[in-house]
């Protein structure tokens, strides 16, 4: 079969300072894949490559057989690959309902009309934010933020899911919360994702392999 | 569950909707009490500057690039007119469009410049381009066929009118006309998706990105959409004035577009065209000199981003959000009070 994701050989200095040394890994349609590793050791890093914030310096990248390591955030989000960030960066004058309604004027095919209305309806109602559609997101709770995160990213239909911390500095309840929509998003949209997570014990209960990144190579792998 | 009302609930559009049309109707009626041919000039003038700024705030206040250099599509406008009209021998409809286009044309390589930029460096960039067609325009001298007249300098260039001199009530009507359709479009434009997606863009570039929003072409279409009002208003300011000066370039009245939008309040249309109304009225009422025009614009733009950074209209709406909160939480210790046990304080 071939891998959703295949990156080979990334490579990435900042200042001189080697932050990821040829990481090659690669993630299977719908396979639930964790990274973990020690502050420091480029799993953010990791990320920006992987979603398209930031251009490797080495390696390449290809989703679903195409080469897309040059690809911009954006046109790999359109591709199906999107990404939460660690610290939420909300719009300060839009609401929920019109953050939502962003992500999805993007979504590939794009809803027009009543479908569009409805796809914005069913994925509020879905991440949890139907009740504060008319809330602006600069005043949302960071609970309802990181949910915000993942309604967004759900809005392309993604392939794959790259999750940068997205459970920390959470309540239980919203953990909870949040867990079941992960689950969700895997087992019904069948979305594959990678998530980055300092807690091994979520890791553990979340995803079938953890890979180990250590110094910015990958030092193990477990499958769960 | 109570669910929050909408941000924009439908009488606050009334009130805003009837404000807006009383305003259009005072404007309407106000060369019944014959007004000088002055006043009438000055309005006339105000409305094409407000249109002007409305221009300023699809790009500085909606798409959040703040330009210092919105005068290069404006000036554009107005020196197409004339040198169409007086070297070329076009007809003023005809040069007035080709000026539209030409002022969009220049918006679309601002935008492909500055659209990888975010704020200084689109200031300083957009404020050299401007500057330096304004240093151009003031230097560069056009001949008019052999044996002709030599125009532009700092003297500009005439632009030929089929209508020769307008009598001030038909540029008085014809530029609130032109006020009013520009203003209607430009809001059209903020509250089309494009709109939304720009507002996103300007709030939060990196969580549009991850959105899939391409934020350097969002930002293209901001400067060429603002730009294509700018030149419209360049090309009525050209019509009413007469003539296409190194002035309509300068940074004067870039400044000026950006001083009205943060009065007002960015990115709401409305209120720097409100704010260009009443302070073009009030700078051109006190008859002060350019320089000390431009100290004034200064103060108050430090003013504005000092005491009031969301303008008036920002203000406003701040204002009447702290008001119903306060009357919700005013309803909801009335609501307290009342469920408490009876005899409880006795």
């Amino acid at each position: 079969m071939t891998a959703l994701l295949a990156a080979t050989g990334i490579g990435k200095s900042f200042d001189g300072t080697r932050v990821l040394d040829g990481v090659t890994l690669s993630i299977a349609p719908g396979e639930t894949v964790g990274l973990f590793g020690p502050n420091g050791s480029g799993k953010t890093t990791l990320a920006n490559v992987l979603s398209g914030l930031l251009l490797p310096d080495e390696g390449s990248i290809a989703f679903e057989g195409r080469y897309v390591t040059r690809l911009p955030l954006d046109a790999r989000y359109r591709l199906g690959m999107a990404r939460t960030f660690q610290i939420p960066h909300p719009y300060p004058s839009l609401t929920v309902h019109e953050a939502v309604r962003v992500a999805l004027a993007a979504a590939v095919p794009r809803p027009t009309g009543g479908g569009r209305d409805e796809g914005i309806e069913e994925i509020l109602s879905r991440s949890g934010l139907f009740d504060q559609r008319f809330v602006p997101c600069a005043s949302l709770s960071q609970g309802c933020l990181r949910r915000l995160e993942f309604a967004r990213a759900l809005a392309c239909r993604p392939k794959l899911l790259i999750l940068d911390e997205l459970f920390s500095a959470l309540s239980a309840a919203d953990e909870e919360d949040l867990l079941a929509l992960l689950r969700a998003a895997n087992r019904e949209g069948g979305a594959a994702y990678l998530l980055i997570s300092h807690n091994r014990m979520l890791l553990s209960s979340t995803c079938r392999r953890i890979l180990y990144l250590e110094e910015g190579r990958i030092a193990r792998e477990r499958t769960v | 569950m109570i669910r929050p009302a909408p941000l924009s609930s439908g009488w606050a559009t009334q009130i805003r909707g009837g404000w807006l049309a009383a305003g259009i109707g005072l404007l309407l009626l106000f060369p019944l009490s014959y007004p000088d041919a002055y006043l009438l000039d000055v309005l006339t003038t105000g409305f094409l500057l407000a249109a002007f700024a409305a221009s300023w705030d699809v790009v500085g206040g909606i798409a959040g690039q703040v330009t210092l250099g919105h005068a290069l599509p404006f000036g554009a406008a107005t020196y197409a007119c004339a040198l169409l009209t007086r070297l070329a021998g076009w007809p003023f409809p005809l040069a007035a469009a080709a000026a539209v286009l030409l002022a969009t044309a220049a918006g679309a390589g601002v935008g492909q410049l500055a659209s990888p930029l975010s704020g200084p460096f689109v200031a300083v960039l957009t404020l050299a381009l401007a500057e330096a067609a304004h240093e151009i325009a003031a230097g560069h001298a056009f001949l008019s066929g052999p044996g002709g007249y030599a125009w532009g300098g700092e003297g500009g260039i005439p632009v030929v009118l089929p209508w020769g001199d307008a009598p001030p009530i038909a540029s008085y009507y014809a530029a609130l006309a032109f006020l009013c359709l520009s203003t209607w479009g430009i809001l059209r434009f903020s509250r089309s998706e494009s709109g939304l997606v720009l507002r996103a863009v300007a709030g939060s570039p990196l969580t549009a990105q991850a959105s899939g929003v391409p934020i350097g072409r969002f930002r293209r279409l901001a400067f060429i959409v603002g730009s294509a009002f700018a030149g419209a208003a360049g090309a009525g300011y050209a019509a009413h004035v007469g003539r296409a000066t190194a002035g309509d370039l300068s940074l004067e009245l870039s400044f000026q577009a950006a001083t009205f939008a943060a009065v007002g309040g960015r990115g709401t249309v409305v209120g720097p065209v409100v704010a260009a109304l009443a302070l073009h009225a009030l700078f051109q009422g006190l008859s002060l000199p350019p320089a000390a025009r431009v100290l004034l614009y200064a103060g108050t733009l430090l003013v504005t981003l000092r005491f009031f950074p969301g303008g008036v209209a920002g203000t406003a709406r701040e204002v009447a959000a702290r008001l119903r909160s306060r009357d919700r939480n005013r309803g909801g210790r009335r609501r307290r009070g009342g469920e408490a046990p009876p005899g409880g304080s006795a």
